[in-house]
């Protein structure tokens, strides 16, 4: 499978027609992330019982423009403990993935122009879902270097946080990832779009039984460092965490990045469990409709972001890194091999499902046994000298006759 | 035909993502001020004057995490190519990745009963060793007394 524009090789009408592609959703993203933002403040400020932005342009529209437009008059300050190159250097590594992201997702159909069969959407790479995955992880070098290179105590915090977390998560998400390949037998974007039409039915979400697509829900949210796992910039604990020292158009464009990432991610997600610009289309402008019914999708998705900001409280760091390791990532492994079961036989699928009830209990077992040695490590820490050594014998007889020093 | 042609809008989007950045540095260093003083370049603490370093170690817990995660990374990385061809695979494949899950999950396993995924401080089970009964008096510390108890 391959992207129909470069079939027949590279021409002056295809540079262009790329170019152009490239372009439009460029500007198309930038004017997003506007609204976004202003949306979210307006649905935050409603929910609230506040009014919101309301000055600039009709219904405060353009607050966010007046906003980033002032972020330019703003003196750009360089912290004199941090490190030059590398603080200059975090905001690029965090923008250009957040574009670079948005380029596999499919944003409508296959169209013709000038008798070139170019599909929507900016580069149809056969290795699409991967390429998507590797560069959401590059932003974590984003938020890790502005965080360290900052020489600021709370960025550093911060950025650790935000790395542990951001890579706790995508653990979870690539197994719920292949979930999705595992129906579909292919990484293209497009490809995966394809295979889930024609009917609603056929989406991703329905094939894998809705549990892949509950845990990548949750993952891109812990993945985006949104409420309720925006401990990254935990107000109370951390000021505004790994971005605490920028100012002027380098926090803005975090600022930026932050909610293109969201925006991508909204895109995934209909791409991977809602079958993309799949929908009921109508004879007339038959190219308009996919993209509608996907842009309808991606704002139910970026609504309930705001939603979710509004309704829930943040979580505790070892609850955040529990429910990540412990819970999603088990369950997500267990579920992929349940379908990858129920597609040889039903027999292998309830085979398997059984075979995941007894992990489960053996996972948990092993819970058990992490908290009993915690609890006896806790409480010797508090003892004194002799009840130290009897703990450190009772850990010992814990860990079984192969282990020798576990404290 | 190059199977790299595919790539060419997203190196065009890579050059328009650093532009669009480096434009905007550009814009902002001919706009605005540049008015630095010691207070503004200093680490920001809320107004309160820095006197630690920020650390240099961490927590061994975050190390802790990036290993495992390498780990689980490679994991899903082998499960990639094996979905795809899984249709062919049939049976044979699902025992060779249950196999392969099984190896993971005893290793996962070991992990977490070795505490290894644990967070939060430990809860420090500390004797009462004063029988000083807890009242204002007692606990808050009045200036011109060097403990806790008061004078």
């Amino acid at each position: 499978m391959q992207d129909p524009l470069f079939i027949h090789g590279v021409g002056l009408g295809v540079v262009i027609i790329a170019i152009v592609k490239v372009l439009v959703v460029f500007a198309v993203l930038l004017v997003a992330v506007m609204l976004m933002i202003w949306l979210e403040r307006k649905v935050i400020s409603d929910m609230q019982n506040r009014i919101g932005p309301n000055r600039a342009g009709p219904f405060g529209l353009l607050q966010s423009l007046a906003d980033g437009i002032k972020l330019f008059f703003k003196e750009d300050l360089m912290p004199d403990r941090a490190d030059r190159i590398v603080f200059k250097l975090a905001p690029y590594l965090t923008l250009v993935p957040a574009f670079l992201v948005f380029t596999v997702v499919p944003l409508g159909g296959v169209v013709t122009i000038a008798h070139h069969r170019v599909e929507l959407q900016v580069a149809d790479p056969p290795i699409g879902i991967l390429f998507l995955l590797a560069f959401s992880s590059i932003s974590v070098y984003g938020a890790m270097l502005a965080g360290w290179s900052s020489g600021s105590k709370y960025p550093l915090l911060g950025s650790v946080r935000a790395s542990a977390q951001m890579i706790s998560y995508e653990a979870a998400m690539g197994l719920s990832v292949v979930a999705v390949v595992l129906q579909t037998h292919t990484l293209s974007t497009r490809g995966i779009v394809l295979a889930q039409a024609p009917h609603f039915w056929d989406w991703g979400v329905f094939r894998t039984g809705i549990v892949p697509f509950l845990i990548f829900w949750v993952a891109a949210t812990a993945e985006l460092n949104r409420p309720p796992f925006d401990l990254v910039e935990g107000e109370q604990e951390l000021v505004g965490g790994f971005n605490t020292e920028y100012s002027s158009i380098r926090f803005a464009l975090f600022y930026l990045a932050e909610f293109m990432n969201m925006i991508t991610m909204s895109a995934v997600m209909v791409t991977l469990f809602f079958g993309g610009p799949d929908g009921p289309g109508f004879p007339f402008l038959r190219w308009l409709w996919p993209i509608l019914w996907f842009a309808g999708k991606t704002f139910v998705f970026l609504y309930v972001y705001v939603w979710i900001r509004a309704a829930l409280p943040r979580l505790r760091y070892d609850h955040l890194m529990d429910l990540g390791w412990k819970r999603l990532i088990p369950i997500s492994l267990g579920w992929l091999l349940v379908i990858a079961g129920v597609i040889i036989s039903p027999a292998w699928g309830f085979g398997i499902l059984g075979g995941c009830v007894v992990a489960a209990v053996v996972l948990y077992q092993a819970l058990k046994v992490a908290r009993r040695r915690r609890e006896i490590e806790a409480g010797a820490a508090g003892l004194g000298r002799a009840a130290r050594v009897a703990a450190e014998v009772q850990l010992r007889q814990l860990a079984g006759p192969h282990e020798g020093g576990a404290s | 035909m190059g199977s790299l042609d595919t790539y060419l809008p997203i190196f065009f989007m890579t050059v328009l993502g650093i532009i669009f950045a480096a434009l905007s540095f550009v814009a902002s260093r001919l706009l605005a001020p540049q008015r630095p003083t010691a207070a503004k370049e200093a680490p920001y603490e809320c107004g309160i004057v820095p006197t630690h370093e920020p650390a240099h170690r961490f927590p061994v817990r975050f190390y802790l995490i990036a290993m495992i995660f390498i780990i689980f990374d490679i994991e899903i990385i082998f499960l990639f190519p094996w979905a795809i061809v899984f249709g062919d695979l049939k049976t044979f494949g699902l025992v060779e990745i249950l196999v392969f899950a099984a190896a993971v999950f005893v290793s996962f396993v070991y992990l977490i009963s070795n505490g290894a995924l644990d967070w939060g401080p430990m809860k420090r089970v500390r004797p009462i060793t004063s029988e000083v009964p807890r009242t204002t008096r007692s606990t808050v510390r009045r200036i011109g007394s060097s403990s806790g108890e008061a004078a």
